[in-house]
């Protein structure tokens, strides 16, 4: 047997199958339902007859109904008459072979040969026997007529679902071979190419449309990669050559055991730096990619907050900046605590080194973590880019600091479901960095 | 003091050991997690350094299984950077301490050290004393000869891991991990800052200094040198 590897030809074929099968069974039913029918009428019509016949014969007598009989046998109708005697001798009509005194309906073959008939038998008082009789093979011809439609109609119906299923598996094939080939393209590298939409609106279109937003979104995210990337390569190259051209000068000059110490240790804390840098990048990575969310547990907030601020007053009193905190009790968040600890260690590392005057803690029940200090504060407009990896304001860029805290406490926020908000500190100046995150119901 | 060394980089591997060496330890090596774990079980060690990453059994499950043998030896695992939150599962797991690659050898030295000097079973100490300065750990007091000083709680806790280990390097990443539980650097002088106010309680009646600094490392909690003048 054929079997077609396209989809389309495959349904065809099997509605065509479908089409033949029933529509033989459909004959089949046909025939026998028809057949019946047919034969009902017969008999009401032999039935009609006969009844006509016996008043012919109630009226006239048994002479006046053998006239009647034989001019009926004689029309060239359907219908035969037969009038014989109680023991079989034809009185009037042809009827061959008949049975005697036949009472009823009854079906037999004539002459035992190939046209059968119906009949009906009717015993006159006289004893004499009124047979009338219908030839049974043309209400079978009708019959048979009648249940050859639904195959011939079946069979035109399969022929034309082949040739659909054929023409639509056509087009079938070019719109896949179209989307087929835009996803090789870009498998090849191509992100910007987009699946063929026709615009008919279809399921077609649709998944072509969701795919697109996904290639969209992967444009995007490769985009960032890419943009990290050249951050993580630009950034790093800065104390890279640093580090090289102090070992250089380090090695160009005489050896003398002192400056030789010097320059190491000098190398040291630069690759210190740059070390930093990574575990920062990592760290980012690995909570952006939700890492670390298998180990979240009931964390009490509120205690947390106190504990960070209360490491962080003593650098700040030296820093000469006054630190406010204010903590609602009994806090409590599903989280990690290790990073959430480093969240606010960062926005405080952020706040001692560019910000300036009071700081303040508070944590709000909801749960709202916001430090804010009464420095410059940034601009609306840079408040996007400084949560970004490697941004940084113009006038921090003399400032120790990796550029890496605010895209972590961003990152720590998202594995939260929270979110980070950057605004203005009280009264429209400093920096108010404001930690949404989700609370846990006591 | 004898070292069992599991870790299959055969370059840090090489640099560890030898360092180690140098210090006057005898270091066993293993490249793999199955004769690491048959050293272990085998063998007397003071300390065991584990990487975390191992071909055979990593190192978490070499762990449970010398804590399920009832080996209490000191164990410090070694793992990949940037993997914060592995640390607690580590500790979890029945590790003594953690330290994330790269590390400076001075850094492993002093977790080394901490680790070795820990007595095995650890009795319930009530008073701490290092030279003429003693702690109550149930009063929550201490005091410096005859004269009692005064801690805040922050103080108190990071004087504490440091009378614990008495003439011991300990670093910044080991101040913040065991006094603050911070598994980061913070770019503000946390530690400095603290241990520069208790350095000043400590020696506010004019005794000698304790607290001295090591550069490029941390710091060391000693008896106070007889005769040497407050500074």
């Amino acid at each position: 047997m054929i079997r077609p590897r396209s989809f389309a030809p495959r349904v065809a074929l099997a509605v065509a199958v479908v089409v033949l099968i029933t529509s033989f069974l459909g004959a089949g039913w046909g025939w026998l339902r028809a057949q019946g029918a047919l034969r009902q009428q017969l008999d009401l019509v032999l039935a009609a007859e006969a009844e006509g016949l016996l008043r012919d014969y109630e009226t006239f007598g048994l002479r006046g109904l053998a006239e009647v009989a034989e001019s009926t046998s004689r029309r060239r109708g359907p219908l035969l008459v037969l009038l014989q005697t109680a023991d079989g001798r034809p009185i009037a009509g042809r009827l061959p072979s008949a049975p005697t005194a036949l009472q009823g309906f009854a079906t037999w073959r004539r002459g035992g040969g190939e046209v059968p008939l119906r009949v009906l038998g009717a015993v006159l008082p006289g004893g004499a026997n009124l047979i009338v009789a219908a030839d049974l093979s043309s209400v079978d011809r009708a019959a048979y007529a009648l249940a050859w439609a639904p195959p011939v109609a079946g069979g035109v119906a399969a022929l034309v679902a082949l040739l659909l299923g054929f023409l639509f598996g056509q087009g079938l094939e070019r719109r896949l071979a179209a989307i087929s080939g835009a996803a090789r393209a870009v498998m090849a590298g191509d992100l910007t190419r987009r699946l063929p939409e026709s615009g008919r609106g279809d399921e077609f279109d649709r998944l072509a449309a969701t795919i697109n937003a996904m290639l969209e979104r992967i444009e995007t995210l490769v985009a960032e990669v890419r943009q990290v990337t050249d951050d993580v390569a630009h950034d790093l190259r800065s104390p890279l050559s640093r580090l090289r051209q102090r070992l250089e000068a380090a090695l160009a000059r005489a050896r003398d055991p002192a400056a030789d110490a010097e320059a190491l240790e000098g190398a040291v804390e630069e690759l210190d730096g740059i070390l930093a840098t990574f575990t920062a990048l990592l760290r980012i990575a690995r909570t952006e990619a939700g890492a670390g969310r298998e180990g979240f547990a009931r964390v009490d907030l509120s205690a947390l907050v106190l504990a960070v601020a209360e490491a962080y007053a003593p650098s700040a009193e030296e820093a000469g900046r006054e630190l406010e905190v204010e903590v609602a009790p009994r806090v409590f968040i599903q989280g990690s605590a290790p990073l959430l600890r480093q969240a606010l260690a960062n926005l405080l590392d952020n706040t001692l080194a560019h910000g300036a005057g009071r700081v303040r803690v508070s944590l709000r029940p909801g749960a709202v973590l916001e430090v804010s200090d009464e420095g410059p504060g940034i601009p609306p407009e840079e408040r996007d880019k400084v949560v970004r990896r490697f941004y940084r304001l113009d006038r921090s860029r003399g400032t120790p600091g990796t550029g890496l805290g605010l895209s972590l406490v961003s990152a720590v926020a998202g594995l939260h479901g929270g979110a980070l908000t950057l605004g203005e500190g009280p009264g429209g100046r400093g920096l108010s960095a404001v930690l949404t995150l989700p609370g846990d119901e006591v | 003091m004898r070292i069992l060394l599991i870790e299959d980089d055969a370059a840090t591997s090489a640099y560890v050991s030898r360092g180690l060496s140098e210090e006057g330890h005898v270091v066993d090596v293993a490249s793999n997690g199955k004769d690491g774990l048959f050293l272990a079980l085998n063998e007397p060690f003071d300390v065991i350094v584990t990487d975390r990453m191992l071909p055979g059994p990593d190192g978490l499950s070499i762990l449970r299984a010398l804590r399920a043998s009832a080996i209490t030896t000191p164990v410090l695992v070694l793992t990949a950077l940037g993997e914060v939150d592995r640390r607690v599962e580590g500790l979890e797991a029945g590790a003594d301490d953690y330290l994330a690659k790269p590390f400076a050898f001075s850094e492993l030295r002093a977790r080394i050290r901490a680790l070795a000097r820990r007595p095995a079973q650890q009795a319930e100490m009530h008073e701490l004393a290092v030279g003429d300065l003693r702690m109550d750990l149930l009063r929550r007091t201490a005091s410096r000869g005859a004269r009692a000083i005064e801690l805040l709680p922050t103080e108190f806790r990071l004087l504490e891991y440091m009378m614990r280990h008495p003439g011991e390097v300990l670093t910044r990443t080991m101040l913040l991990e065991k006094v603050w539980d911070f598994s980061f650097d913070p770019t503000t002088n946390v530690v400095d800052v603290h241990v520069s106010r208790l350095r000043r309680k400590l020696e506010a009646g004019g005794e000698a200094p304790m607290i001295r600094t090591v550069r490029g490392a941390g710091y060391v909690l000693s008896p106070a040198e007889p005769g040497r003048p407050a500074a």
